[in-house]
This record gives structure tokens, sequence and C-alpha cells, in this order.
């Protein structure tokens, strides 16, 4: 049985890795209409509401949204046309995850930064002071002018 | 220099770019946000107005016009409603767009508070959408080529009112 244990667990981690690729790269069913039209509510920030998304919202404006996102798909849009579509009118502002860099990059190089300097402020500890320098031996002249001293002590 | 002066140097370096950004953060008005219709052509649109004519915005084009959007639920378009008024008198050309209202809402606003210039509907809020408006009051200057020069969140002033008339070259 011992013998059999190898070509198993071999034969597992292949089929494991099989499963998982077919499922990262075979073919992704192609969103229907009403959940990319779900998707893009979910990205643009509701116009009259303070911190919702077009999706989570029922007001008129969120409706008239929605159903504009309806039509620009029915017309072949494609998801990035419609959400350019209300960035054109709305600006930025619309939507919910921001399209510029920085306030993706900031956040990851405050943590850097701050974790460069903690290491760095840690590290400074850890270094030993420079050794103190050797005793240099008392020579003839130093060691007479020592005993001539301690003797004019003792007088 | 020495270490201990250069780690007083990182005081002001840290401390003083950050004050600053507070500070101006706190100036600046949360509502302010800028339109990118700015600079642009006017969406175009047509409507059936609270009078139950039509209006195509093409027949508007060729001489400046203000666009506002409003409704009889909001509060400050009561206030806002005698400056659109007085601009009237004075011969500006308005159009207004009633934002998220019924027409007996509408129509009764504008009985009890007057102004005899055109009130478009938006049943669907589709002009209101194509013009990024974000709530009423909203008012847009347009020029006399169809350019928007300007966009005025919340209720307008006589002060902000000229001030932005003079933009889009209306001289009262």
């Amino acid at each position: 049985m011992r013998g059999l244990a190898l070509p198993v667990a071999a034969g597992a981690l292949v089929a494991l890795l099989a499963v998982a690729a077919v499922q990262l790269l075979g073919p992704i069913a192609p969103l229907s209409h009403a959940e990319q039209a779900a998707a893009i509510a979910a990205e643009l920030r509701c116009p009259d509401c303070q911190g919702l998304s077009v999706a989570e919202s029922r007001t008129a404006a969120a409706d008239a949204i929605r159903s504009e996102i309806d039509a620009q798909l029915a017309a072949g849009r494609s998801a990035d046309e419609v959400r350019q579509h209300f960035v054109d009118r709305y600006g930025e502002w619309i939507l919910l995850t921001p399209d510029e860099p920085l306030p993706w990059v900031l956040p990851g190089a405050a943590l850097v930064g701050g974790l460069a300097g903690l290491a760095a402020w840690l590290l400074r500890g850890r270094t030993r002071p420079a050794p103190a320098p050797a005793p240099v031996p008392a020579g003839e002249a130093e060691r007479r002018r020592i005993r001539d001293e301690v003797e004019s002590l003792d007088a | 220099m020495t270490r201990s002066r250069l780690r007083w140097l990182l005081v002001p370096l840290l401390i003083l770019p950050l004050s600053w950004l507070l500070f101006t953060g706190l100036g600046r008005d949360p509502a302010d946000i800028p339109s990118p219709l700015v600079g642009r052509q006017m969406p175009a649109f047509t409507a059936t107005t609270v009078d139950g004519t039509d209006l195509d915005s093409a027949t508007l084009a060729g001489q400046p016009i203000v666009v506002n959007f409003w409704a009889s639920w909001c509060r400050p378009c009561i206030a806002e409603h005698a400056v659109l008024s007085a601009a009237a008198d004075d011969g500006v050309r308005l159009v207004g767009i009633v934002y998220q209202d019924s027409v007996e809402g509408a129509r009764a606003f504008r009985q009890r508070y007057g102004g005899d210039w055109p009130d478009a509907l938006d049943p669907t809020g589709a002009i209101a959408v194509d013009f990024g408006v974000t709530g009423p009051p909203e008012t847009f200057f347009v020029d006399g080529q169809g350019i928007v020069r300007a966009r005025h969140i919340g209720p307008l002033t006589p002060e902000a009112m000229a001030g932005l008339l003079a933009e889009i070259g209306v001289d009262r």
C-alpha cells in the first residue's frame, strides 16, 4: 500500500491543478445584460444621495441613471463607454472608484514608508557602539608622575 | 549638520505641508463640483412645458440663456425664484426644467410665485442626467453660441446672478 501513496498524491495534485486551470483560464460566461447594468450602477454615485451608489438607491435620479444605463447597453455600447457617458456629464465625481492612480498608490506608499521608518528606527538600536579604545600601557615617565602625585598626597 | 538638527528639520517638513493641506481642505466647498459641461455645447433636449406646449432646445440657440433646474418641493427654489423673476423682468432669457416633480406641483408653484418663462417637464429625469444635475436648484449659463459657460449649484443670489450673466455676455 505504501508504494501507492506517492503516485496517488501526485495524481490528486495534478487533478487539482487541472481543475484550478479550468476555473481560471476557461471561458468565462459573458455577463448578461442585467448583470452588466447592475455592475455599472454599483460603480456610479447616486447624484442626490449621501454615499450611496446608483444600484443601492431608489431616488428618481438613480432611476433615471439606471434606465439610461439600460438604454445605452441595449444600443450596443460597452461598459466603459457607458461609464464615460456619465463621466462626461457629471465628471469623475460620479465614479465611486477613482480612475486616477494617486488615491490607490498613496496608502501603499505611506505604509511602505512607515514600515521602512520603523525598521530603520528598530535596527538603529541593534548596532553596537564602537568598542572603547584599548588602554595604552603607561610609560616610565607616566608611572613616575603618578608615583610622585600619590606620594605628595601621602605627605 | 548634526543628526539632532536634522531631526528637528523633519518637524516643519512634515507638519507644514500637512497643516496647509488641512487648512485649504477646510476652506473648500464640498458642494462645488466642477461640471464637465462647462466649455462644451449645451445638451440638446425636447420636452413638453408645464403649459402643455412643445419645447425644442434648438429653438433656444442664438442668444445667451439661463437654464434653471428647480422643483416645487425645493425650499431654496422659492427664494431663488425672486432672483430669476428680476432677471426675466430685465430681459434675460430663461428656461426652467422641472426636476423630479409633478405637473400639478410645478403649475401650482408658477401660479403662486409668477414668472412667464417656459418650464420644461422632465418626467424620466433624462434631461437632468444629460446636464449632470445633482439636485435643485442648479443653474447653467449658456452663451449665444450654445456653449455652457458656468454652472451654479444652490440658490442664486442677485450678486451671483449678475456675475454669472456677465460670463455669458449679458449686461443688465
